[in-house]
């Protein structure tokens, strides 16, 4: 397709302002981080790592980074093992009420956080009668993080049928030897984009986490809304956005690279 | 080809497949002896390689048996048979090397890395491939996977390999070099070869017999000869190479008799009016020559009614063109009764 020099002019430069609107604000933050005057003046007319140092130091938002980390590693884990096997039940095996269960497995994903939010802490607290804790934040992020797993390993299997496998029992293989040396090599990079993506999405909930956490835990979104209007806090709380942006980023980054690598070897 | 001696190396009972309402295998009764190249042929859809699947033990037949080198391994996983299969897409495994590909069998045999290598190697030179060993299959061509297909199914030494329209994604050239070594390889290596192909060409020329499969049953069994001289029926004359159809009133009109006939285009000979002695003959009138390079295609339309294709051979000099009055000539044997 060929375009005018005039529209390709106008086009990057839309492209350009909705990139920076996207993305100056975060960079802002990272300058926050940086800026001596604790209640954020711009621009700022010092630099100074005090709030670094401090955001090191702060007992809260250390507990707070262990906590998430904790919940996005279970519920990681969780989302795999249901992820996958959900993903092989659907693509392998005929049986009723297939589609239903397909478009019951992705629906979590689009379904309001707060709808979620508020279900679960229904359900746990009304009819199950269990305490709100890590483990119910674990469970209500398992809930959407399996979509991630169950897409990206689907996807995975839907391409490469099941002539593999047909070879590989041919040559002589059990069905546990084929899941070692030909399924599951051919799933891994599936594997590891959903999980990724599974992990960062928890990583950064708070809608499903303020109804679904009780009082006592505190995970790193939380305890920044929690730190943003208090006095003194807001470049603390900068510094930990940037610790966060980092960490979301990464994952989605790794995941991207190791899709786009599978494309192309195919 | 029913020697009572030796056991066969396949034996198919009363095979039938059903998928819902489909049956894709009707009732299949065959024998294969060790050591031959036996064809299957048919159309898609015609069950012939559902038959195969069953062989390598993908499907379960809804009732009948297999029996492998006189063992009824019916109900028994793949991983069971000694029979190995070369698949039509070649699935090879895409995360390994070719050389990796080629050990598989070995490797999950429990064969050591040494050994199993060295074996590989091996058939890697059978099939000429050396030299790409530490390629991955998305690196080579079609004509070079097909071929690290073969060596990985001939390296564990099957009794039995199955190929399942093994030659279908390659163009021609390619395609008539492969017959040749794939025929070269079955007798080098003395196993038996089922071959799966809709391609009738291909069948005549590698095969000792051929099963021609028509809706889930075996039509015509028997040698390339046989099959393509004396079709038993409408279906194997027109599907295995070209024929010239009689119904039975076009029978009774150009011939003379009743039924229904078959005759092959070049065992019609054209002529401007001199018929050989005992030759049957019929007037008509040219309604199309086409050149093939190796000889011509002429279609004439007969007085008495139906269109016969001849072939003429190019050493025939004198060529006839479009709307030329001819006398077609056959001799009474080259006439095939269909069933």
């Amino acid at each position: 397709m060929t375009l005018s020099p005039l529209t390709r002019r106008i086009l990057a430069g839309l492209t350009g302002l909705v990139l920076l609107v996207m993305y100056a604000p975060l960079l802002v933050v990272v300058a926050n981080s940086f800026n001596a005057d604790p209640s954020m003046t711009w621009p700022p007319d010092d630099f100074t790592t005090e709030w670094w140092t401090r955001a090191f130091h702060s007992q809260g938002a250390r507990d707070a980074v262990l906590t998430s980390v904790q919940v996005a590693i279970a519920s990681t884990a969780v989302a795999l093992v249901l992820g996958v096997l959900i993903a092989f039940a659907l693509q392998r095996f005929d049986f009723f009420g297939k589609n239903t269960v397909n478009l019951l497995v992705i629906l979590p994903i689009a379904l309001p956080g707060i709808v979620t939010g508020i279900a679960l802490n229904n359900a746990f607290r009304g009819i199950l009668n269990v305490q709100l804790g890590i483990a119910t934040v674990i469970v209500a992020h398992a809930t959407f993080c399996i979509v991630t797993v169950f897409n990206n390993v689907i996807a995975r299997l839907r391409r490469m049928g099941g002539n593999l496998e047909e070879a590989s029992a041919d040559l002589g293989a059990g069905v546990w030897t084929t899941f070692r040396l030909v399924t599951f090599p051919q799933l891994r990079s599936a594997l590891l984009a959903g999980g990724l993506l599974a992990f960062a999405l928890s990583f950064d909930e708070i809608i499903v986490t303020t109804f679904t956490a009780g009082p006592g835990t505190t995970t790193l979104p939380i305890w920044i809304l929690n730190n943003l209007f208090r006095p003194n806090q807001a470049p603390v709380v900068a510094v930990v956005a940037v610790v966060l942006i980092v960490i979301s980023i990464v994952p989605i980054w790794i995941a991207q690279r190791i899709a786009g690598d599978a494309e192309t070897v195919r | 080809m029913s020697q009572p001696g030796p056991t066969p190396a396949i034996r198919l009972v009363g095979l039938e497949k059903h998928f819902g309402d489909v049956r894709a295998v009707d009732g299949v009764d065959l024998e294969i002896a060790d050591g031959e190249f036996f064809s299957m042929l048919g159309p898609s859809g015609s069950g012939k390689t559902t038959v195969l699947r069953l062989v390598a033990g993908f499907e379960q037949p809804t009732s009948g048996s297999v029996v492998l080198g006189g063992t009824d391994v019916t109900g028994t996983a793949p991983f069971e048979r000694d029979v190995n299969t070369v698949f039509q897409d070649y699935a090879l495994f895409p995360h390994m090397s070719v050389l990796e590909n080629v050990a598989y069998g070995l490797r999950v045999r429990g064969v050591g890395k040494r050994d199993r290598t060295a074996r590989a190697r091996e058939a890697l030179a059978t099939v000429r491939l050396e030299h790409v060993a530490d390629r991955r299959p998305a690196q080579l061509s079609g004509g070079q996977r097909q071929r690290i297909a073969l060596a990985r199914a001939i390296v564990v030494r099957p009794k039995v390999l199955l190929l399942d329209e093994p030659l279908g994604a390659l163009d021609l050239k390619l395609r008539e070099q492969m017959q040749v070594e794939l025929k070269g390889l079955q007798r080098e290596l003395g196993i038996t070869f089922v071959f799966v192909t809709h391609d009738q060409e291909e069948a005549l020329t590698l095969s000792d017999r051929i099963a021609v499969f028509h809706e889930g049953r075996i039509v015509q069994l028997g040698t390339p000869q046989e099959i393509y001289e004396s079709p038993q029926d409408e279906y194997v004359a027109s599907f295995v190479g070209t024929s010239n159809l009689f119904a039975p009133e076009e029978s009774r009109a150009v011939l003379g008799r009743d039924g229904r006939f078959a005759l092959r285009p070049e065992k019609i000979s054209l002529s401007d009016g001199d018929v050989p002695p005992g030759a049957l003959s019929a007037r008509g009138v040219v309604a199309e020559t086409i050149y093939l390079g190796t000889g011509r295609r002429v279609v004439v339309d007969l007085e008495t009614g139906p269109r016969l294709v001849v072939l003429e051979p190019s050493t025939v000099p004198t060529a006839v063109e479009r709307g030329d009055k001819v006398v077609v000539a056959w001799r009474p044997d080259d006439l095939v009764a269909l069933s």
